[in-house]
């Protein structure tokens, strides 16, 4: 996947593009608006990162330059403004999606693989890991084709650790990305706990591999090296 | 009532209050003209007469067939010259009052005083009366109906430019960039009234964008540094890391969520105070209590407490819907965080009232305090103590009015929507669901 990040800041920036570049992703920078433009009229990109406040410019400007132009890339607008004007404003604009900061990686980097995935694999809702699969339309899981009988909330964590595979999720992503930023108090992590075992006691049992491992003091790892 | 209802009936008023004294003042001055002619014109006849008696002709000339008479007086002349007298009678034949004006005047005619009186009849008071009362009624139709007319078209005139000003002051939006326009106007007042609300429209939009910006500059010039030690953490914890600094990494991003949250939650309250969410639909908040609390539902079996809801249906309330899911989120985890285990949840949906009740243990502090910003009551280190701020915040801005109890170990938050109950909806989510 070749991904353009429209941000300002250089550090959050950085940050990004070693996560990205991690995943094996072809990942460019941008820091201005008009380096955006530039490079938006020159390469293409499957998806693009667009920070709304830029020193030179508003993302907004931008994303109605890439709609006139046609680029045909997934959107994904980060936004440090929490309003609900520029959520609006973003979707109706043609972003595919929103995020604000502070995000967590794991977090933009699971919506930016379903936005990549309704861009590009057409109609194919299937991801799939070794012997898991995951219909992210039907909400169905399976373990070596055997249906796994897993609840919404269940099916969103395995998802969540099967795009973050091998990476840390702390606990608080976890709970960001299963209970969704205003249910601010559910950071409760023996309930986070309380998920994970479910889902992997739910894996054993339909015999597939333990991928997920905890992290002493920080979270729980999908370790894909595990059989 | 309309200003110009208002005016006319002042005016009119005040025209019932003169007419008495006016038709006073002009009845007693054509009284006094009327007599003062007659007594002059009579008076004169008595000096014609005395001349003639005087110069030793027979007065007949004037007397003949004149209501006069001439009679020689004893003693001698009395200081006044001339005497006047009204007399009032009845006169039977044409059935009224009548009033006869008498002049005397007394004359040394050969050295015998002589009284040489004149008497006339005169219009009475009551007919000059009645005759200025028919005059009024007539008078003071005609001036109700020319004032009612008139002021009613020059109403539409002069009092345009007014009622443009106030369908334009109707329209104004804050949240709008543009500024006011006003008609212009030759009166001053409206002229003034006019400056006036252009320099406040003016002062208020610079004001709540002024708000608006500070709370949208704090939140992204705090809220960028923070993703960007969030990231970075992430980053480290993905190194090689020993436990101890594991452990060290998560106590960095616990205070980074609680730091995040806090200036989430205090630019919510700015932006509450600044009247940010203006809305003028209503919702149905039985819809939203029931998504709210299927968010929580993981969270409410993971403690193991009963939830009892009686929710009535098509409520509809007026409010933001962000507001809407806000207070409902807030209240209900504060309901599940603050509660014991194995304890309960209720919550009461009624046309003009929210209610929800939890079990939980006795508050520290008074309750009302707890709706104040960063006061917490026992336990639960882990929330920032902004929640039931934002809820009070969010009552305010809608005009709910909320109240806080504790009864027999049960906390109960009362919200009264204050909406005219207009519709009268059907009950039909009842008993209990409960969840385990």
């Amino acid at each position: 996947m070749k991904v353009l990040v429209i941000e300002d800041n250089k550090e959050l920036a950085g940050s990004i593009y070693n996560f990205l570049a991690a995943e094996g992703y072809i990942c460019e920078l941008a820091y201005h608006f008009e380096e955006a433009r530039e490079k938006l009229l020159l390469f293409p990109y499957d998806c693009i990162l667009l920070d709304i406040m830029l020193p030179d410019g508003n993302g907004l400007d931008l994303l109605r330059f890439i709609k006139q132009e046609h680029i045909q890339s997934g959107i994904l607008i980060i936004s440090a403004k929490d309003s609900l004007d520029d959520k609006v404003n973003g979707l109706e604009g043609g972003a595919d999606d929103y995020i604000t900061k502070p995000f967590h990686l794991p977090e933009l980097h699971a919506r930016l693989r379903a936005i990549y995935r309704r861009q590009k694999l057409e109609g194919n809702n299937l991801v799939s890991f070794n012997e898991i699969g995951l219909n992210t339309d039907t909400l169905e899981a399976t373990i070596n084709d055997t249906l796994l009988d897993i609840t919404k909330k269940e099916f969103d964590l395995l998802l969540y650790f099967v795009v973050n595979k091998n990476r840390v999720l702390s606990r608080q992503a976890i709970a960001a990305h299963l209970w969704g930023d205003y249910t601010d108090n559910l950071a409760n992590f023996d309930f986070v706990y309380q998920h994970v075992k479910n889902l992997r006691k739910k894996i054993n049992t339909a015999r597939g591999a333990d991928y997920i491992e905890t992290v002493y003091g920080l979270g729980y790892r999908f370790n894909a090296s595990r059989t | 009532m309309k200003l110009i209802n208002k005016i006319t009936y002042w005016f009119i008023g005040i025209v019932f209050l003169i007419t008495p004294f006016t038709m006073y003042i002009s009845y007693t001055n054509i009284k006094k003209k009327i007599d003062e002619a007659e007594v002059e014109r009579m008076k004169d006849v008595n000096e014609r007469v005395a001349e003639q008696l005087k110069s030793g002709e027979k007065p007949d000339r004037y007397a003949l067939g004149r209501p006069i008479s001439i009679t020689p007086v004893q003693g001698p002349l009395p200081v006044k010259q001339t005497e006047v007298t009204e007399a009032n009678f009845y006169n039977e034949d044409i059935k009224r009052r009548e009033c006869r004006l008498t002049v005397s005047s007394f004359y040394m005619v050969n050295e015998t005083p002589y009284r040489i009186s004149s008497y006339n009849y005169v219009t009475k008071s009551d007919q000059i009366l009645s005759g200025m009362i028919n005059a009024l009624v007539i008078k003071l139709l005609l001036i109700i109906l020319s004032v009612g007319i008139t002021a009613r078209l020059l109403s539409r005139y002069v009092l345009y430019p007014f009622r443009q000003t106030m369908k334009i002051i109707n329209n104004f939006d804050i949240k709008k960039k543009d500024k006011i326009e006003l008609p212009a106007t030759t009166t001053r007042e409206f002229k003034e009234l006019n400056t006036f609300l252009e320099k406040m429209t003016e002062k208020a939009m610079e004001d709540y964008a002024s708000v608006k910006e500070f709370s949208e500059n704090a939140s992204h010039e705090l809220q960028t540094p923070l993703a960007v030690i969030r990231s970075k953490l992430e980053l480290l914890a993905e190194t090689d890391i020993d436990a101890c600094q594991a452990s060290l990494i998560a106590d960095t991003q616990n205070a980074i969520d609680k730091l995040s949250k806090i200036n989430r939650s205090l630019t919510l309250l700015t932006r509450l105070d600044n009247h940010e969410f203006a809305t003028s639909d209503d919702i149905k908040i039985c819809r939203i209590t029931k998504d709210v609390l299927a968010v929580y539902e993981d969270w409410i079996a993971h403690r193991g407490l009963q939830v009892r809801t009686d929710l009535c249906a098509n409520v509809p309330v007026r409010i933001h819907p962000t507001l809407a899911e806000m207070l409902l989120n807030n209240l209900l985890s504060n309901a599940i965080r603050h509660n014991i285990e194995q304890g309960m949840i209720e919550i009461r949906l009624t046309p003009s009232r929210l209610t929800v009740i939890n079990t939980g243990l006795p508050p520290e502090i008074p309750t009302e305090e707890l709706f104040l910003r960063f006061k917490k009551s026992n336990q639960s280190a882990d929330s920032i103590g902004l929640g039931l701020a934002i809820v009070k915040q969010i009552c305010e801005v809608n005009q709910f009015d909320i109240s806080y109890a504790y009864q027999q170990g049960q906390h109960i938050i009362n919200i009264h929507f204050n909406v005219a109950e207009n519709t009268a909806p059907q009950r039909v989510t009842g008993g209990r669901a409960a969840v385990t």
